[in-house]
C-alpha cells in the first residue's frame, strides 16, 4: 500500500475510534450516573439500553439545524470544528500498543497539550459568536479555567518526563516496564503527588462536573453550546467526550502503564495490548464519571484559587523535588 | 477526621460508591407495575351484580353530592316507576377523586376504581360514559324474584327536565 493510503486509513481508524467511543461513553455515562442514583437507566432500546445512545445521535442527525437571527454566522459554524479537531488530532498520537499509534511521534506528550490547548478557542468563539449571555459567560469560564489548569497540568506531567527521559508517549509507557522491588509494577503512579495534582489539573480540562463551570447546566442552560442544535451540537457534545476519553488514555499512559501487564512477559500480552489499554481507559473513566455523579460543582473564585493557590505551586515544588530525588539517585548510582 | 481537608470527598466517594452496589429502587414502569396499597383509589366506576347488570338505581344521590357537578345522569322514569338510564356521564378530567359520591350512593353501587392509567390524548376522552342505555337496579324487586326476571321494555326516552350539559345547576351546591 501506499503510504498516503496507509496514513488515510489511519486517520478514518482514529475518526471511527473517536465517534465510537463518544456514543459508548455517553451510554456508559448514563448508566453510571443512574447506578450512583439507584437507578437503572436507559433500558428500553436493545440489551439493557445499549442502542440508546445511537438512536439518540440518529435524532441529532436528522434534526432542523436553525441558525439564530444575530449570530456571528462564521464563527458560529467553525466554532464546533475548532473543538473537534483538536480532539481528533490529539487521538492520533495516543499509542494503544508498542505498533498500534496512528502517528508516533518523539513529542507526543507536547503535541497533545499543544492542541488540546486549541479546544478553550473553539469555545470561546462558540460562546462569543452565539449572540446569547449564557454562551458568553459560559465560553469565558472555560477560557478562565483554561489559564488555571493549562500549567499546572504541564508542570504535573513534568516529573513523568523527567522520570522517563522522553516526550515520546511509547517511550513513556516503554519506560514503566519492569517493576520495582520485584513485586510492584514500576508504573508512575507510584510517584503519587504528580499522579494526583495531574488528575486534578485534567478533571478541570475535561470539563467533569465538579468543574463543569463552563456548562453549569443549572446555571447556564448548557453553558457555550446553547444555541447550538442539531449535529453541531452533537460535535460538541463528542468532541466533550472525547477530551474525556483522551485525559483518561494520558493518564493511563503516564501513570498507569499504558497497555503493559504487569509480572507478564510483553510477547504474551502483546496481541490484546490495545484492549488492554482501552480497559485500562475506561476503568480511569468510570472512575471519573462517579466522581463526576457524586462531587457537586465548585464556584468560579474556588476553582481559581484552588488553580492558582495550591495546583500551581504545589505541582511546581513536585518538579523541583522529583528533580532532586532523581539527581540524587543518581548520583548515588553513580558513587556505589 | 471530619477537620482533615478533603475528607468529605472521600466520605461522598464511599457513599456514592456502596450506592452503586444497591438494588435499583425504581421499577421499568411500564413492564413492571406496583402492586397498589389495599385503600389506593382513582376514578370513580360502576360496581355490576354477578350477572353483569349495573347496582345503580339512578337515585342521583351520587349527582347531588358531588362538590365539582361533574356526574351527570340521564334517566327517564316508566309507568310502572321503574327507571332506565340513557347515560351515566362523568368528566373525569374534572374529577377531584374526594369520594363523597361513593360515599353518597345508599345502594353500593359505585366505587373509586383502581385503574390508574388514565391519561387521555384527546379531552373528549376525558368524560366517559360510564352507563349507557341500560335499566336501573331495582334492588327490592331483585330481591324478591331472584328468578331473571328483567324490568319491561322501555317507554320512549325523554330527557329529564332542566339538565344542561355545561351550566351548573345551582341551588344545592350551597
Amino acid at each position: 500500500m501506499s503510504p498516503a493510503l496507509v496514513v488515510i486509513l489511519r486517520f478514518l481508524a482514529a475518526l471511527g475510534l473517536m465517534l465510537f467511543n463518544g456514543v459508548v461513553m455517553i451510554y456508559m455515562l448514563r448508566k453510571v450516573l443512574a447506578r450512583l442514583h439507584i437507578r437503572l437507566g436507559p433500558m428500553d432500546n436493545g440489551p439493557w439500553g445499549a442502542f440508546q445512545t445511537v438512536f439518540d445521535v440518529m435524532k441529532l442527525l436528522t434534526k432542523e439545524d436553525p441558525t439564530p437571527r444575530a449570530v456571528d454566522r462564521a464563527l458560529f459554524f467553525l466554532a464546533p470544528f475548532i473543538v473537534f479537531i483538536p480532539s481528533l488530532m490529539a487521538y492520533m498520537v495516543l499509542p494503544f500498543s508498542s505498533t498500534w499509534v496512528v502517528a508516533d511521534l518523539p513529542y507526543g506528550l507536547l503535541f497533545i497539550f499543544a492542541v488540546m490547548s486549541f479546544i478553550p478557542l473553539g469555545i470561546l468563539a462558540a460562546g462569543w459568536s452565539s449572540n446569547n449571555k449564557w454562551s458568553l459567560i459560559g465560553a469565558m469560564r472555560a477560557v478562565g479555567s483554561q489559564v488555571t489548569y493549562e500549567v499546572p497540568m504541564l508542570l504535573a506531567a513534568l516529573p513523568v518526563v523527567m522520570m522517563a527521559g522522553t516526550l515520546s508517549l511509547s517511550g513513556i509507557v516503554n519506560a514503566q516496564a519492569g517493576t520495582v522491588a520485584w513485586v510492584i509494577p514500576r508504573w508512575f503512579v507510584l510517584n503519587v503527588p504528580a499522579f494526583v495534582l495531574f488528575v486534578v489539573a485534567g478533571m478541570i480540562e475535561s470539563g467533569q462536573t465538579p468543574f463543569d463551570l463552563a456548562e453549569a447546566e443549572s446555571e447556564l442552560v448548557s453553558g457555550f453550546a446553547t444555541e447550538y442544535s442539531s449535529m453541531k451540537f452533537g460535535l460538541l457534545f463528542l468532541s466533550e467526550f472525547s477530551n474525556v476519553f483522551i485525559f483518561s488514555a494520558l493518564i493511563v499512559t503516564l501513570f498507569l502503564g499504558g497497555w503493559m501487564l504487569p509480572w507478564i512477559p510483553a510477547s504474551l500480552y502483546q496481541p490484546i495490548a490495545p484492549v488492554i489499554f482501552m480497559l485500562k481507559t475506561y476503568f480511569v473513566i468510570f472512575v471519573l464519571m462517579t466522581v463526576r455523579g457524586t462531587l457537586p460543582r465548585v464556584r468560579v473564585d474556588q476553582m481559581l484559587s484552588l488553580g492558582w493557590k495550591v495546583l500551581l505551586p504545589a505541582s511546581l515544588a513536585w518538579v523541583m523535588v522529583t528533580g532532586l530525588i532523581i539527581k540524587v539517585g543518581g548520583v548515588l548510582a553513580g558513587a556505589r | 477526621m471530619s477537620s482533615v481537608y478533603g475528607a468529605g470527598i472521600l466520605k461522598s466517594m464511599r457513599i456514592a460508591y456502596r450506592n452503586m452496589l444497591r438494588r435499583p429502587i425504581t421499577l421499568q414502569y411500564p413492564h413492571e407495575r406496583m402492586e397498589l396499597p389495599e385503600r389506593s383509589r382513582w376514578a370513580v366506576a360502576q360496581k355490576f351484580y354477578d350477572d353483569g347488570d349495573p347496582k345503580c338505581t339512578a337515585c342521583l344521590a351520587c349527582e347531588r353530592a358531588c362538590p365539582d357537578l361533574i356526574i351527570q345522569i340521564e334517566t327517564t322514569t316508566a309507568e310502572d316507576r321503574s327507571k332506565h338510564i340513557h347515560h351515566w356521564r362523568y368528566e373525569m378530567g374534572a374529577c377531584m377523586m374526594c369520594g363523597l359520591c361513593v360515599e353518597a350512593c345508599p345502594f353500593d353501587a359505585i366505587e373509586m376504581g383502581r385503574d390508574y392509567e388514565l391519561a387521555r390524548i384527546d379531552p373528549s376522552e376525558l368524560t366517559v360514559d360510564l352507563l349507557t342505555d341500560v335499566p336501573a337496579a331495582q334492588p327490592k324487586r331483585r330481591a324478591e324474584t331472584s328468578a331473571a326476571e328483567k324490568p319491561a321494555a322501555d317507554p320512549p326516552p325523554r330527557s329529564r327536565e332542566g339538565w344542561a350539559p355545561d351550566e351548573p345547576k345551582g341551588g344545592d351546591d350551597a
